[in-house]
């Protein structure tokens, strides 16, 4: 059975009374991060080829309850500021690239929801959750309502880079990013690998992004890599841009043990790298998800996981992290769960 | 956050040094990067064709450009301005060759000011060689209303743009020639530490 024909999209905000909420079936399907009892930076690189049915994993690129929302929530930020979309002029190609990656994928992955059919290189589209039915001319800009990569940037979830490959580095060259763990596109934009990764503490001096680079400038055409990252929100808040951090910069020290549960959020980047053919870029999709601490308190599993992951963080990580406000109240809402019982390697719920 | 952390798009400035293997050499300089001119002009100069382009400091009390006139004996041109300076470049680049080495000593403003003419005929940061003189003034982008501010000598700095009090991170863009600056008092408002006046 295909699992999109059940997708009932919510009508939910990420801002202003956060309306936001997870089902039953989301929370199960979560990408809990922590394997183990301890976090430390990793190059936690897999093959993204196919996941387990109904999870994140499936499909190349993952389609949820809250796609509608999400796309409306990246059309306001980008309405405020513009910015959050940058394309480099080199990076034509790679426009078109994006173009069918993310029409290919979501077209086979989920038929009932979006559709496209090709006659040579004039294609027609049609995205039903959002309403929309364009034809265009595949490689004729003048034919789409924008540029090709903000069009289809605003039909998916999560942030997107695509970076050009040159002198054995990797570019941060274009990018639609509206919901970001404080970095800014804006500010980036151009930056090779090692630059964009200035501000992350520890994992230079593990030599990670020595070994990530390494592989991924050798990643091949049609064998996507992911990896997961995460980080804490309060408020279940997509865009928590460095240019918004006025907005919710107040959030961070609004945390209290009453409120802890439903304020403080887990928010899981599943991030997959895919090599382009045409332009030999590399996009990079950074997919967020958000859980609150209540919602993963359903899973005791869950809960005894990360009060013992929070506990046995770095300083370094957490401050890099922005947690040193509430870290310590997660910590202690979830401790009458935890009863120390042994719980094995893996991520699973239960 | 542990001693050993430091943000490594922080760009790393060395003292000029004549490069081998070039067919050609372009200094461009200004202000008190007149000092590391004469420096490099200390070393063994090489046989590939020279061209130095020069602007003194306008306000500046020390001036170079007498000296580096007695010292450099083909291909110098000194400059009225800064601007000039890079007008200059401008006007030069096509004539230059592949194969041409390229040397920048300034502030960090005008460093990058000519990487940004350079960039346009795909000469690559790491080819060119930098040293910052005189000033660690830093420029500043405010992340919130994207206006840039130069000659910041101070952290905390308050953004001409938007009147935010900004704390000046080492996060560089090259791209931008600038530093992040971000809100100081997001989280609590009003809460600003004292300015300091750390790049003199
Ligand atoms: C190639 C595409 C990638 C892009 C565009 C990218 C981008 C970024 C950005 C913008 C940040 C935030 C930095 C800041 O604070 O300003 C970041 C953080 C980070 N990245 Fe990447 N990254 C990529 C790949 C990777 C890979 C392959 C690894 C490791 C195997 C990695 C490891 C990390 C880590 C550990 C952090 C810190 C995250 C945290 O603690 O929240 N990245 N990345």
């Amino acid at each position: 059975m295909n699992m999109a024909k059940n997708i009932a999209f919510k009508q939910e905000t990420f801002r202003d009374d956060y309306t936001y909420s997870n089902s039953a079936e989301a929370i199960r399907r979560f990408p809990f991060p922590f394997a183990e009892d301890e976090y430390m930076y990793s190059v936690n690189i897999e093959q993204h080829d196919g996941g387990a049915p109904g999870s994140v994993f499936e499909h190349a690129i993952d389609i949820d309850e809250h796609y509608v929302a999400e796309c409306e929530d990246r059309r306001i930020t980008l309405e405020k500021d513009p910015g959050r979309y940058i394309a480099l002029p080199h990076m034509k190609d790679a426009q078109w690239d994006m173009v069918e990656l993310i029409m290919d994928s979501l077209s086979t992955d989920y038929p009932d929801l979006f559709q496209l059919s090709k006659d040579g290189d004039n294609w027609h589209w049609i995205n039903k959750p959002l309403n929309i039915d364009q034809k265009f001319v595949f490689g004729d800009e003048s034919t789409l309502p924008m540029e090709p990569f903000e069009y289809v940037g605003r039909q998916v979830q999560g942030d997107w880079v695509v970076m050009d490959q040159r002198d054995d580095d990797l570019f941060a060259d274009m990018g639609i990013i509206t919901s970001q763990a404080d970095w800014s596109l804006a500010f980036d934009a151009g930056m090779s690998f090692k630059e964009w990764h200035g501000p992350v503490p520890q994992a230079n001096e593990l030599g990670i992004f020595d070994r990530a680079l390494k592989y991924l400038l050798h990643l091949q055409y049609g064998s996507p890599v992911r990896r997961l990252n995460w980080t804490m929100t309060v408020n279940p808040r997509l865009d928590t841009s460095p240019e918004e951090y006025p907005l919710w910069g107040p959030d961070n020290v609004s945390v209290t043990a009453d409120n802890v549960g439903q304020k403080v959020h887990l928010r899981v980047e599943l991030q997959a790298l895919f090599r382009l053919p045409r332009s030999n870029a590399m996009a990079f999709s950074i997919r967020g998800y958000l859980a609150s601490i209540d919602d993963l308190k359903t899973y005791p599993r869950w809960a005894k996981r990360l009060r013992r992951v929070l506990t046995n963080l770095h300083p370094d990580l957490s401050e890099y992290k922005g947690l040193d406000n509430y870290r310590q109240l997660v910590i202690d809402y979830l401790a009458p769960m935890d009863d120390g019982a042994d719980l094995g390697l893996g991520t699973h719920p239960e | 956050m542990e001693r050993g952390y430091w943000i490594r798009s922080k760009p790393l400035y060395d003292s000029l040094v004549w490069k081998q293997q070039a067919t050609g050499h372009v200094v461009v300089a200004q202000g008190e990067g007149g000092i590391a001119v004469l420096k490099l002009f200390q070393q063994m100069c090489p046989r590939e064709p020279i061209k130095l382009l020069f602007a003194d400091e306008d306000s500046a009390a020390r001036k170079y450009a007498d000296i580096i006139q007695t010292l450099v004996p083909e291909g110098l041109q000194i400059c009225e301005s800064e601007q000039a300076v890079l007008a200059a470049l401008r006007e030069q680049l096509p004539d230059c060759l592949m194969g041409t080495q390229f040397y920048v000593a300034g502030s960090e403003a005008f460093i990058w000011a000519v990487m940004d003419e350079l960039k346009v005929y795909g000469v690559q940061d790491i080819n060119v060689e930098k040293e910052l003189s005189g000033t660690l003034a830093r420029s500043v982008y405010c992340v919130h209303c994207k206006t840039t501010d130069k000659n910041v000598h101070h952290s905390i700095h308050q953004c001409s743009g938007c009147g935010r009090h900004l704390f000046v991170r080492d996060h560089f863009s090259r791209r931008l020639g600038a530093y992040m600056g971000v809100m100081v008092d997001a989280e609590e408002p009003g809460n600003i530490p004292a300015a300091e006046e750390i790049y003199p």
